[in-house]
């Protein structure tokens, strides 16, 4: 099934946020810290609101009138506040301290460089270790320490399982700071409807919903003051899920101004100060047998976190910590979590927030295997969980079933000569060449349930849709997911269609609009498919019951002798159709007298859905790599994938999220990096430093599905988006590591960059002119 | 302010005459001035292709140019690919049916890359493509069904005879 959102876009009339044109707007610009820490003394507006066409300056002490703080609330931790713009202090270089509003954007600009800020500068605090150490200067002077995060969860016996063990194996793995670079950066238009005193905020946004009742609270005005439309979203990856501080003071100041206000970020911004990620480190150690059977593990498991929390500042780093045992057969295990906030960009979720856990418990597999000298086969043969150790109860109590890792890693072997290759590689490694490769088993958590939630602080993961069967038989659908191009119109409008037995083109799919979509979590996670359109399918259904209670009525035969098909209802055996559905729609609406009796009017379904605490897809990746000595580079020369993700709607729209999950991990294995320098300045503001995956570097990737459904979803739906990049960075770096076995070089931090292999390459071999 | 500058061309088959900013980039030109928003702005550095068109036949970054550059030029953006401004040229159409897409933000500059790809070289290898399309970024799909789109392209305007398919053929040359 093609996708039915591709006609517009690809005719260029597609409907991006930058592309909505509202007479009387102003252009919003927004004056940022060149500093990584230091003290505001003063700010001086005069020049720039001299300057024509500039219509006004806003500090950080005029947005603290007119809107609230935003709280960011851990439990076991000290709450983190956030001021809308900072008044005392900047904490990372683009913390923005004024914005500037103006009659279009390159006035906008030019008076930013206007605005006269006078800075204190302070020590900045820029690694792990100095954030944590005693006499560190505090980032957020509200918290007794900038070590925010510590605590310790234990499962099982984990003294016993390490006193008992032949051998212990200690592994490090650390991954660089990311960003998101959703090539549509963020962005705003807040109008403010002065005569209704209603704002509509039309923004790119995963979570319209819950931004909107954020945006609500933040600017003093009620739910129903507020209409968030996300139109069409040039990517997210996490990054448009916070009401991030720019939003909020442009709307804040459309109100105050009464005049819409747009703000489209620029690249450099959204490299250096839209959220980043990733900055985080593991180190493990595994109490083993002999032969290879892992009796715990302890972890210690450490963020970055950068200057503020938009996000509960556990929460990726957690992530990794609860999934760390894997798909592997493991009770014993304690881990550790530290967070550390730094004069660094914020860091948030960015698609896999949980990205570094593939690569941290394969990584750390195949070093047991390698110290032992067992073939990594086997120890995975010895430990994996096999569908026959099923439903199985995880250490950290997470309950798996329906999954496949040891027959997915079974089947890539079957596919895959392993014996042929590793006579290639040796042939190879006698030529100066240097093949490896990497076999992942992902395990990946996909959609959260509100029990979820409740256990891990608060929140829900229920979702909410309404089908509308219209008098002439249309059919409307909306739910609270919001598409950033995964193809929600499609597969909604698909499974809608299979509920009600219409056609996929009588279904009109409408979402990211608060004031028609019903009240859902958004789109996070990989929750689309097991939350969103299961959701759609529940209401759908309860539209057909409907349409076939009244049809039934009208014909006069029992509802279990009827079906509809095609928009035309049925009687059992009979090759022509009663009536269409439209006859029943539209008495629904039309002639309620007609209706059975106790029915009541209309063809309209809210329905919500609240689906298990969590779901799991699993996935086997395998990427052949070939390092090269002399330059450092990284080739992939084969990558494949067999992906269980259950019942699939849209295998085309399922291979896509692979194809592009993996992109990113290999973006993160070889490419990308934020870096600082040793002030705390942003050295990767453009695309030339920070680089992502280009159509040159991405190889084919083979695809094949298994499709175990999970019992105890809605159609056996599993969902599946971020699995592709945790697999895609562990299967890469592990290759790297595999092709570098035997010269001493432990890879044990991405990206595995040309710079970063040559200088391990020196390290044991020293400058070797050639 | 900078006195105006007046620039006359050609824009998707029609005739635009207008005074202009002379530090007016082109891309914000055609998307805030004329009204053609399918041309998308991803970085302002060159660098993610998301902005191309076709200037005078020929690829370029429309965030890298002033709008009166284009003064007496002809100029072909997403809006004017589609032969009648309803249906799908065939290199749009090959995106549709490779699901060569997901968020659709880079789409229209890979469109444009391709049309001005497939009238250089007709019959692109895979090589090729990866190699002519590296300038444009696309953080959704992977790439691979972009790759699968462009091949698909090539064969069918290659079947219709060469002929021209739609005004993208018409105005690139």
């Amino acid at each position: 099934m093609r996708r039915s959102e591709d006609y517009r876009l690809l005719l260029g009339a597609g409907t991006f946020t930058d592309d909505l044109q509202i007479p009387r707007t102003l252009h919003a610009a927004f004056v940022r810290s060149p500093y990584a820490h230091a003290r505001i003394t003063a700010i001086d507006v005069e020049r720039a609101l001299a300057l024509p066409g500039v219509v006004a300056v806003f500090t950080g002490e005029d947005l603290a009138k007119l809107t609230e703080p935003g709280v960011t609330a851990q439990a076991g931790a000290e709450p983190m506040v956030m001021e809308t713009l900072p008044t005392r202090k900047v904490r990372f270089n683009g913390d923005p301290v004024a914005c500037v509003v103006a009659v279009d954007r390159y006035v906008a600009e030019d008076a930013i460089e206007l605005v006269e800020v006078d800075y204190e500068p302070l020590a900045p605090v820029l690694s792990m270790e100095s954030a944590a150490a005693p006499d560190a200067p505090l980032v957020d002077e509200d918290l007794s320490s900038n070590l925010h995060t510590r605590q310790t969860r234990t499962f099982g016996d984990v003294v016993s399982a390490f006193a008992e063990a032949d051998e212990i194996v200690e592994v490090r793995f650390s991954t660089q700071r990311m960003t998101h670079v959703p090539i549509e950066t963020r962005g705003v238009l807040a109008v403010w409807d002065a005569g209704r005193m209603e704002l509509t905020f039309y923004s790119g946004q995963q979570t319209a919903h819950l931004l909107r009742t954020n945006l609500a609270r933040r600017l003093r005005l009620d739910e129903n003051q507020v209409r968030v439309i996300s139109p069409d979203v040039g990517g997210a990856f996490g990054q448009k899920i916070p009401l991030f501080r720019e939003e909020l003071t442009v709307a804040a100041l459309a109100i105050k101004l009464r005049r819409p206000i747009k703000w489209i970020e620029d690249r450099l911004e959204n490299l250096t100060v839209a959220n980043h990620a990733r900055d985080d480190s593991a180190w493990i150690r595994a109490a083993v047998t002999k032969d290879g059977r892992i009796l715990g593990i302890k972890a210690e498991l450490w963020a970055d976190y950068g200057a503020y929390a938009f996000f509960t500042p556990k929460y990726p780093i957690d992530s990794v910590g609860w999934l760390l045992p894997g798909p592997y057969k493991l009770q014993n295990y304690e881990y550790s979590i530290n967070v550390v906030i730094t004069n660094k960009c914020p860091a948030g979720t960015l698609r896999a927030p949980m990205a570094l856990v593939t690569w941290a418990t394969e990584g750390m597999v195949e070093r047991i295997a390698r110290q032992l000298k067992i073939d990594p086969v086997e120890v995975r043969r010895r430990n994996m969980i096999t569908s026959r150790d099923q439903p199985y109860v995880s250490a950290t109590g997470y309950s798996y079933e329906a999954l496949t890792p040891w027959e997915g890693y079974e089947q890539m072997l079957r596919d895959f000569d392993l014996t042929g290759f590793r006579a290639e590689q040796r042939a190879a490694r006698a030529n100066d060449r240097y093949l490896g490769v990497g076999i992942a088993s992902v395990l990946e958590p996909t959609t959260y349930g509100s029990a979820w939630y409740k256990k891990s602080g608060r929140g829900s993961g229920h979702e909410a849709a309404t089908v509308k069967v219209e008098p002439s038989g249309a059919v409307n659908v909306s739910v609270g997911i919001v598409p950033t191009g995964q193809g929600y119109e499609t597969t909604i409008a698909q499974v809608v269609a299979e509920a009600l037995g219409t056609r996929v083109g009588n279904v009109n799919v409408l979402l990211g609009d608060t004031s028609i979509a019903p009240y859902g979590m958004g789109t996070r996670g990989s929750r689309g498919a097991a939350a969103g359109n299961a959701v759609a399918y529940l209401a759908a259904t309860e539209a057909r019951a409907k349409v076939l209670r009244i049809a039934a009525h009208l014909v006069g035969e029992p509802i279990d002798n009827l079906e509809i098909r095609d928009d035309q209802i049925y009687v059992l055996g009979e090759p022509e159709p009663r009536l269409p559905l439209s006859q029943a729609s539209w008495t629904a609406y039309m002639d309620p007298s007609a209706l059975p009796a106790g029915e009541l009017p209309g063809l309209e379904i809210h329905r919500t859905y609240d689906p298990p605490a969590m779901t799991f897809s699993n996935a086997t990746h395998l990427c052949v790599a070939e390092v090269e000595r002399r330059t450092g580079r990284v080739e992939i020369l084969d990558y494949r994938v067999i992906e269980d993700a259950g019942t699939l709607i849209n295998p085309a729209i399922v291979d896509g999220q692979i194809r592009g999950g993996v992109s990113l991990g290999i973006g993160q294995a070889l490419l990308e990096e934020v870096v600082y320098d040793e002030l705390g300045n942003n050295q990767t503001a453009t695309f030339l430093d920070y680089l992502i995956p280009t159509i040159d570097t991405v190889p084919n990737i083979q695809i094949s599905h298994v499709q175990t459904p999970n019992p105890h979803t809605v159609l056996g739906l599993k969902g599946m988006a971020e699995g592709p990049v945790q697999g895609g960075l562990a299967a890469v770096m592990i290759a790297v590591q595999d092709a570098l076995d035997g010269k001493g070089i432990t890879i044990d931090r991405s990206p595995a960059s040309p710079s970063r292999i040559r200088a391990l390459f020196r390290a044991v071999e020293g400058d070797l002119d050639e | 302010m900078t006195a105006m500058r007046r620039v006359r061309f050609q824009i998707n088959g029609q005739s635009v005459e207008q005074d202009v900013a002379p530090r007016l980039l082109l891309s914000d030109f055609l998307r805030d001035v004329l009204g053609f928003t399918g041309t998308h702005v991803g970085c302002e550095q060159g660098a993610c292709g998301a902005c191309t068109i076709l200037l005078n036949g020929e690829a370029v970054r429309s965030c890298l140019m002033f709008a009166v550059q284009v003064n007496g030029a002809t100029v072909l953006t997403i809006e004017g690919v589609s032969p009648d401004g309803t249906s799908l040229h065939p290199i749009q159409r090959a995106f549709h049916e490779n699901h060569g897409l997901q968020c659709g933000f880079c789409t229209p500059g890979f469109v444009m890359s391709a049309c001005a790809l497939l009238k250089e070289n007709p019959a692109p290898t895979e090589s090729e493509i990866r190699t002519q399309l590296s300038g444009n970024l696309c953080r959704c799909t992977g790439y691979e069904s972009i790759v699968q789109s462009v091949l698909q392209a090539a064969r069918d305007l290659e079947s219709a005879g060469g002929q021209s398919a739609g005004k993208a053929d018409s105005h690139a040359g």
